[in-house]
């Protein structure tokens, strides 16, 4: 039987004002899929992120969003790292506390899952330190415990591998998927690396001209759409 | 000190609007502070000094008693806070001035037009250099009751949603994902800020307001290791600088308002050295 659609584009256009970013846009996100979006920038990963979020409204088409996943209490988000702001003293619990905002996680059981989401990072031991003294990766890793706080059931991640170091970059693809394996996590990270779509996801959704050729893997990867857009340099090659 | 306490029964009304104003701005100033707009905390202080000119040289103009009234000038000087406060929320975009740009085109008119609009009315241009000047002598018993009714429904506010708030300021993206309404909270936050800059203006003038808005929330941020206690803290800097501000004022017969700036000013030298040691150790 196939697994629940989460998201359903059908004709889908998106952008700003009259101007149509993405046009045409026909993908569907299953519960337990592994989806890489990969495209240059201003390709309109983000706002088709944004449209499946609830942030942008259809310029035209359809956009159909499972009802449990329409309060957004299931989601879970890791921005890139530049979104967060400096402007406010924040430890790595209090970090992750704030993304219990409007989740579904019972209020006697948010303690319980601070800890859990923190030791799932690592990071269970620098809860008390201040979030701009960790490194980079670390940031990154409290960031994501902070997504995994809620027990979402979709986790969306926008360039989550940006400005980190080989290791680091391993060990977070790393955990992505464990969390896709043993919890059954639906998972749609958005990058500029190949390779990420390559080694771990399952499904692919490329980038072009302003449009989307979504699918399996194997089925997007070999087309000759993506060859013709690494070809000409627009994506970052391994 | 036994001089000051004895002043309360003649001025209370003052003190009692000065501090209440200082918890209610310090609180307010937090998400100020927290979005990085600290001239915009300026730029509504000086906008709500333009809403009063505005009432002052209507009254002149007309010679109806009514237009100075203490509801129109009220009234006039929390809308002028508020129009700035939502035009600052809206922000720059694609072919539009930025909210930076924005904030200080409306302090440098907003600081200009009132000396203009009054300048033939001696009695305008005095009661807009005591706003300038911030001598906060002259609250009356209502005013410190709207004053404290504010800084109940802000206190109750903050507590309810200080996470939904505190999310939006550190991470407005994120927030958004995990389906806060932030347009809705960014827009009511300005309403909210332009009414209790637009009172406390009244009462306490430019200086007072400003600095009670933006510094108790500096010296908190460098003082606490997260963000919700700064709900508390702020306020408590507010006090702890308004109160011996006035105290010190009167003993010296110094104005109150410089004095607790001053204060204020200086707790904030004092926690960046804290901050400093801390940061090294």
């Amino acid at each position: 039987m196939e697994a629940e659609a989460l998201f359903t584009a059908r004709g889908l256009a998106l952008g700003y004002g009259e101007h149509a970013v993405l046009r045409d846009v026909e993908l569907s996100v299953r519960s337990g899929e592994f989806w890489c979006w990969i495209g240059p920038n201003g390709s309109g990963k983000s706002t088709l992120l944004r449209g499946f979020l609830g942030l942008l409204s259809p310029l035209t088409g359809e956009l159909r969003v499972a009802p449990r996943l329409a309060d957004h209490a299931r989601i879970g988000y890791v921005p890139q790292r530049s979104e967060l702001s400096d402007a406010l003293p924040t430890t790595v619990r209090e970090l992750v506390e704030l993304g219990l905002v409007r989740s579904a996680v019972p209020r006697a059981e948010r303690a319980a899952a601070v800890r859990e989401a923190l030791a799932h990072v690592g990071l269970a031991e620098m809860a008390a330190r201040d979030v701009w003294s960790l490194s980079g990766g670390q940031r990154q890793r409290a960031l994501l415990a902070r997504a995994l706080v809620r027990r979402p059931e979709l986790l969306v991640l926008d360039e989550p591998t940006e400005g980190l170091d080989v290791a680091t970059n391993d060990a977070l693809l790393e955990t992505l998927g464990a969390l896709h394996r043993k919890a059954s996590l639906t998972l749609i990270v958005v990058t500029h690396r190949l390779e990420i779509a390559r080694e771990r996801a399952d499904h692919v959704a490329l980038f072009v001209d302003g449009r989307v050729i979504a699918g399996t893997r194997d089925a997007v990867l070999t087309g000759g759409d993506a060859e013709r857009a690494f070809a000409g340099g627009r994506l970052a090659l391994p | 000190m036994s001089d000051f306490l004895i002043s309360w029964s003649l001025f209370w009304p003052s003190y009692g609007a000065g501090l209440v104003s200082a918890a209610l701005l310090a609180l307010i100033g937090i998400w100020v502070v927290a979005r990085r707009e600290i001239f915009l905390g300026a730029a509504v202080s000086q906008a709500s000094t333009l809403g009063i000119a505005l009432a002052l040289s209507l009254g002149a103009w007309s010679e109806a008693a009514w237009a100075e009234s203490e509801g129109v000038t009220a009234g006039l000087a929390v809308a002028a806070a508020v129009a700035t406060a939502l035009v600052s929320a809206r922000g720059g975009g694609h072919g539009r001035e930025s909210g930076e740009g924005l904030v200080a085109w409306i302090f440098l008119f907003a600081a200009s037009a009132p000396t203009l609009l009054l300048a033939r009315s001696p009695h305008g241009l005095e009661e807009i250099h005591r706003l300038s000047f911030s001598t906060l002598l002259g609250a009356q018993p209502v005013d410190l009751a709207l004053l404290a009714a504010a800084l109940l429904a802000s206190a109750a506010a903050a507590w309810r949603l200080r996470d939904p708030l505190l999310l939006t300021a550190l991470d407005p993206e994120t927030a958004s994902a995990l389906g806060v309404p932030r347009r809705r909270l960014v827009v009511g936050v300005a309403v909210w800020l332009g009414i209790c800059v637009g009172f406390a203006m009244r009462v306490s003038g430019m200086l007072y307001t400003f600095g009670c808005l933006v510094l108790p929330a500096l010296v908190a941020r460098r003082l606490a290791r997260e963000s919700r206690p700064l709900l508390w803290l702020a306020p408590a800097v507010a006090l702890s600088a308004a109160l011996p501000g006035f105290a010190l004022a009167h003993t010296l017969d110094v104005p109150p308002a410089q004095m607790t700036v001053t204060l204020l000013c200086a707790a904030l030298v004092v926690a960046w050295v804290v901050s400093r040691k801390r940061v090294e150790r």
